[in-house]
């Protein structure tokens, strides 16, 4: 029999932060398209297809001319680029954290050539988790430890059969680990949220919290476990006698961990919420060993703040503007920036902040110049000025990325990118090159 | 037809990542996302049918999305919207200073539009461009 | 005193870095000096002179006062470490105004944006507007923000405002906030830091709160969980000495960080 694909083993999953490393891939040999993905989640399968040639994928690069997007050479494509950037007197760029470390620190590289501000992806979902560890520090652990060890699984804000679809099978909760022999029966789940979401409904214990007071139900959780008796009978919607009883249980356990996520960054408080859960962590380490993992969204996001972190100092919301990096969220933060209209340029890398920003900070940021390198077709590229094609990174280039546990992991190439696409890296390359001839550098 | 006092709530939906992994100008992106889940009880307040466009409005901005029930109540008094454009036209944009805007817990009332138009992704963030 | 007077003649599409803006940098000097000045517009180091008109004359540092003109709402910095004279501004004021100033006096007459007397070491900051978040806190990463000095807003301040304020009995420092009202988080990690608030504030108030004295004349909106009840009183001693009349409730926190704890929060019966 002729063999009519080839399979790649071992791939990891270019989508959320648990970032799987077990799938496998059926390449056709003559056409070279994924038929078929086995071990992956529901997200993930559909990314690897998405890869395929469709109405959705850039193969060429594209200028806007009379309100058209029109394919052009690269060569032009990449003028028109650095043109926009060596102008702009206050340019962005943004984006970064689905592509690979390579890539990244080219970003950084270019940023610092151009006097822009650099961001990633986290200054709209966990920074503010960067900015709790900042001042307290934080207890971590690999993933790998919490499979073999933790008994007792605290998913707070957090949603990971939508968001991280495998992260319970793998790490966290059916997973057998070695003094957890029997998977789901020797761990106690316990999930706080608003909503009784999917992962609640499988958990052992669900405690409704009110929406924006989990910073109160966290520091009473405290108090109590100093051994205060509180005034008050219920805080945030949860009964004084739960949070006594949430206390002991957690005293009780041998390795406990907390996983932790949008419900916490992006809700009321911000920081300040982290802050408190890493105290609560930190303090619990008086009775047992109890860590803390932010359950990170995009693949590469963590792989982000490392590399912007080893470059400049700061992990993100970056400011090149006086020849050296500044760091402060919340003024040169990305949607800050933009709702100021400070920005009179963006590069977007690998990122779609026109669906994830508000639509206040999208319209100031359609209003000047926009670059997008992007393999899809999506509402920010579809509006940008230029669009630069890219490789899919971890499907069509290969690369590193940081697991949410800040370990880093190989990302393989399973077939070439279709049309004239290039990696994000060899297009930054492309943008650096020429921004430094038309600086005269 | 309409409810005041509701707490909106944004996130990921495991469709909506199948959807916008697919293809973000699809069809079935806003089916994914472009909806709005109510608590069981709400919806009977509503009195209209499931699939049913409503107008959701906070004080940052308005969207016309697909109404449903939501597998993940009860949860009286607050709606969800998965992350994406349309929730993204409601959403807080002060960060407060650090830097995150207000995704969830944002004040929100909601109509019942029985002929509303739920736009796709592109027209809505199109509409962005023109202004 | 020898007053010089800036006045700001371009309208800013970016902000306008002006950390060379304080009595220290300007004293002694003539005005086609000062005019020389860096101040930073975008990408681009630029001077005073192409953004200001400038005039009069100055001396030494305690004696030179700058009055500033015009719409300042997107000038950041101005009196950054200043340690003395005065700096009037009759405007709206960008971020960071008189960050880690240990001396002298500021008055914004207008509102500020965030960080306005961050990480403040000593002077006087008097903002007779609202004022931004971060008012008199420790900037990203640092245990210790306001030592000493004084702020007074006559409005509303951010969130956050005195976070993790730090005062010494030894070197009689006493970090002091007066405000009209303030917005959620008010000292937040204080340790030992003063704030009086003519009227109400928003949640979380002296949340981690150490050790200090936070007075409240009007209502707290949502009182931490983890504050206890100690009793009524009819006045309040300040440690820098001030004694506030009326009837107040005392409450003890935050016990998140001790069981026994010497942070007080003080709110109008």
């Amino acid at each position: 029999m002729v063999e009519k694909v080839r399979t790649v083993t071992d791939v990891c999953c270019p989508f959320c932060g648990t970032l799987c490393d077990d799938l496998e891939i059926d390449i056709d040999l003559k056409t070279d398209q994924v038929v078929e993905v086995r071990n992956g989640c529901q997200i993930g399968t559909k990314k690897f297809y998405a890869s395929n040639p469709s109405e959705h994928r850039f193969e060429k690069p594209l200028i806007k001319k009379n309100g058209e997007l029109t394919e052009v050479s690269w060569e032009e494509a990449i003028d028109k680029a650095a043109d926009i950037l060596v102008k702009a007197q206050r340019p962005l760029l943004y984006g970064f954290s689905s592509t690979e470390c390579e890539a990244q620190s080219r970003g950084v590289e270019l940023a610092e050539l151009l006097n822009a501000i650099l961001d990633n992806t986290a200054s709209v979902c966990h920074g503010p988790s960067l900015l709790a560890i900042q001042d307290v520090g934080a207890s971590l652990a690999t993933l790998g430890e919490i499979k073999n060890r933790a008994d007792t699984v605290i998913f707070w804000g957090s949603n990971p059969v939508h968001a991280h679809p495998r992260h319970l099978s793998r790490y966290s909760d059916f997973i057998r680990g070695y003094f957890r022999t029997d998977g789901r029966n020797d761990r106690y789940i316990i999930v706080v949220d608003p909503r009784y979401t999917h992962t609640a409904q499988i958990a052992d214990k669900y405690i409704k919290v009110k929406p924006n007071e989990d910073y109160e139900l966290i520091q009473s959780i405290r108090a109590v476990l100093r051994g205060t008796d509180l005034d008050v009978k219920e805080v945030a919607g949860v009964p004084i006698e739960d949070i006594k009883e949430l206390v002991e249980r957690l005293k009780s356990a041998n390795f406990g961990v907390l996983f932790f996520g949008m419900g916490l960054t992006q809700s009321l408080a911000h920081h300040r919420n982290i802050e408190t859960a890493i105290r609560l962590v930190t303090e619990l380490n008086d009775y047992n060993k109890f860590i803390l993992i932010p359950m990170r969204g995009h693949y590469n996001v963590a792989g982000a703040n490392q590399v912007f972190a080893w470059n400049t100092g700061y992990a993100y919301s970056i400011d090149f503007s006086r020849g050296y990096p500044r760091y402060n969220p919340g003024e040169f933060s990305s949607v800050q920036l933009l709702m100021r209209d400070e920005v009179d340029a963006s590069l977007v890398v690998a990122s779609d902040p026109g669906s994830n920003f508000p639509a206040g900070a999208v319209k100031n940021l359609f209003k000047h110049p926009l670059i997008a390198i992007e393999p899809h077709k999506t509402p920010t590229s579809a509006f940008a000025d230029v669009v630069l094609p890219a490789a899919i990174a971890g499907i069509e280039c290969e690369g590193t990325a940081y697991r949410m546990d800040k370990v880093p992991l190989r990302l393989r190439k399973v077939k070439e990118a279709p049309g004239e696409s290039l990696s994000d890296k060899e297009i930054l390359e492309r943008i650096i090159e020429k921004v430094k001839g038309k600086l005269g550098e | 037809m309409s409810l005041d006092d509701l707490i909106l709530l944004t996130g990921r939906t495991i469709n909506q990542g199948v959807a916008l992994e697919g293809g973000k100008a699809s069809r079935e992106n806003v089916r994914a996302a472009g909806i709005c889940a109510f608590d069981a009880d709400d919806f009977k307040k509503l009195d209209c049918l499931v699939g049913t466009p409503v107008k959701v409005i906070t004080d940052f901005g308005e969207v016309v999305v697909y109404s449903t029930i939501s597998e993940e109540g009860p949860h009286p008094g607050i709606i969800f919207i998965p992350m994406g454009p349309w929730a993204n036209q409601l959403v807080n944009p002060n960060s407060q200073g650090c830097g995150t805007p207000i995704y969830k817990g944002i004040n929100a009332k909601v109509e019942v539009v029985k002929n509303g138009k739920v736009l796709n992704a592109l027209e809505l963030i199109g509409n962005l461009k023109n202004v | 005193m020898d007053e010089i007077k800036l006045k700001i003649k371009k309208n800013l599409k970016f902000p306008l870095e002006a950390d060379s803006i304080t009595p220290d940098n300007f004293a002694g000097k003539t005005i086609a000096a000062i005019k020389k000045l860096p101040v930073y517009y975008a990408t681009k180091k630029m001077t005073i002179g192409d953004f200001f008109d400038v005039s009069g004359k100055s001396t030494e540092v305690g004696n030179t006062k700058i009055i500033m003109e015009g719409d300042l709402s997107n000038v950041k910095r101005i009196g950054e470490k200043m340690t003395g004279g005065e700096i009037e501004i009759n405007s709206d004021v960008g971020m960071h105004v008189g960050n880690n100033m240990s001396g002298g006096k500021i008055v914004v007459n207008g509102n500020a944006d965030d960080w306005a007397g961050a990480m403040l070491q000593g002077g006087e900051l008097e903002i007779t507007g609202d004022a931004g978040h971060y008012v008199g806190s420790a900037y990203r990463g640092f245990w210790q923000g306001m030592k000493d000095g004084v702020i007074k807003v006559k409005g509303r301040v951010g969130i956050e405002s005195m976070l993790w304020a730090k005062s010494s009995k030894p070197a009689n420092k006493w970090p002091t906030l007066y405000c009209g009202s303030a917005d959620a988080f008010l000292g937040i990690h204080n340790h030992g830091g003063t704030i009086v608030v003519e009227g109400d504030v928003d949640r979380c108030t002296g949340a981690d709160q150490a050790w200090g004295n936070i007075v409240v004349k009007g209502k707290v909106s949502r009182l931490l969980p983890s504050y206890k009840k100690v009793g009524e009183v009819k006045e309040v001693q300040l440690p820098n000495g001030e004694v506030i009349k009326g009837k107040f409730i005392e409450y003890s926190g935050d016990h998140t960080i001790k069981k026994e704890t010497a942070g007080r929060l003080y709110v109008a019966a």
